[in-house]
């Protein structure tokens, strides 16, 4: 650590950051503990080498977040193999979003929503809602075009809206 | 997007996500606080031959930029008087202004091979599993006056020591 402010300066980025960071990490991880691993992974590496670097801080995370992730998959996947290693991957029963006591029925439905989506539309909603990145960014991010990704964010809500509609009226 | 879409994304936008557990903020004070060669992040050995190779590529080309950058052409006679009798501080800013100033603009790092290197034992008795990760990483630094630009590309292998536990 280079002196207290530097030590601040962090912090400070990390909490802003880090509860996006680790939303849009559990959509490209397996379960809570492999999206922080990748969330610590990625924001050291962030904060040593490319902090200074011109653009977007967040987009710029989020590359490195996407990275990581996909490092530990392609680690897991060989240790899978040898392991017979079995888990409930993105079913990953964890809380996504922080709880409060008036609407914790429409967060857990808001939650079983998203997670019933494909998964390619769920992590443009979570780039776009929670990341705030921009379609051209999240294109490029995902190696999509701008209209496909924009295609996927409009689907996403409005599977969601079905699905909180359907619960609505059930429950 | 009609007002019902509208009205779910603002609802969507007031959740907040969950922070990452306090063990996180801990385990990256460690990772900061720990220098490039650290226990878990260690450069091998075995690369040092291939820094040895790319170093000086990477110097030369770095001098041979500076030195066009800096080449300017030769001043007509007023334009020296001028210069010579400008104030100091006017000449301090145009020196500054024509020094090359490369800037980093992008950095990627590029994960191509991972050797699982089995268990070892740690000093204190611990099983863990090493892994050998080779990577490229690749820093482009550009002048944004010149538009010159150098990308420095170089080999870097990582040997992580992850602690096992057997149920």
């Amino acid at each position: 650590m280079e002196d207290a402010s530097h030590d601040d300066s962090w912090k400070t980025w990390f909490q802003l950051y880090g509860p996006k960071l680790l939303l849009c990490a559990r959509q490209w991880t397996r379960s809570v503990a492999d999206a922080e691993d990748v969330v610590q992974e990625a924001f050291v590496r962030f904060w040593r080498h490319q902090r200074e670097l011109p653009g977007e801080p967040m987009a710029l995370l989020i590359t490195s977040v996407r990275r990581a992730a996909c490092d530990l998959a392609r680690r897991e996947t060989r240790r899978v193999a040898r392991e017979e290693w079995a888990d409930g991957g993105i079913e990953d029963p964890a809380p996504v979003f922080q709880t409060s006591l008036e609407a914790d029925d429409r967060r857990e439905a808001v939650e079983a929503a998203m997670r019933r989506l494909p998964e390619e539309q769920r992590e443009v909603l979570v780039l776009k809602i929670w990341a705030e990145l921009t379609f051209e960014q999240i294109a490029g991010e995902l190696e999509i075009s701008p209209n496909t990704a924009a295609s996927r964010y409009r689907y996403a809500l409005a599977a969601l809206r079905k699905e909180l509609t359907a619960a609505d009226c059930h429950g | 997007m009609d007002n019902e879409l509208s009205q779910l994304e603002a609802e969507l936008k007031a959740l907040r996500p969950v922070a990452p557990a306090r063990h996180v903020q801990a385990r990256i004070v460690r990772e900061l606080g720990r220098g490039e060669g650290a226990a878990r992040v260690t450069p091998s050995a075995r690369a040092w031959w291939r820094w040895a190779a790319v170093l000086p590529a990477a110097a030369a080309v770095l001098i041979l930029l500076v030195f066009f950058v800096r080449r300017v052409p030769p001043a007509s006679v007023g334009e020296n008087i001028a210069a010579t009798t400008a104030p100091a501080t006017g000449a301090m800013v145009r020196e500054a202004e024509s020094a090359p100033v490369f800037k980093p603009v992008s950095a990627e790092n590029v994960l191509y091979a991972v050797a699982d290197e089995g268990l070892v034992t740690l000093d204190d008795g611990t099983a863990a599993r090493r892994e050998r990760l080779s990577y490229v990483d690749t820093i482009t630094w550009k002048n944004p006056r010149t538009n010159a630009s150098v990308r420095w590309t170089m080999p870097r292998e990582e040997v992580r020591v992850v602690p096992v536990k057997f149920q």
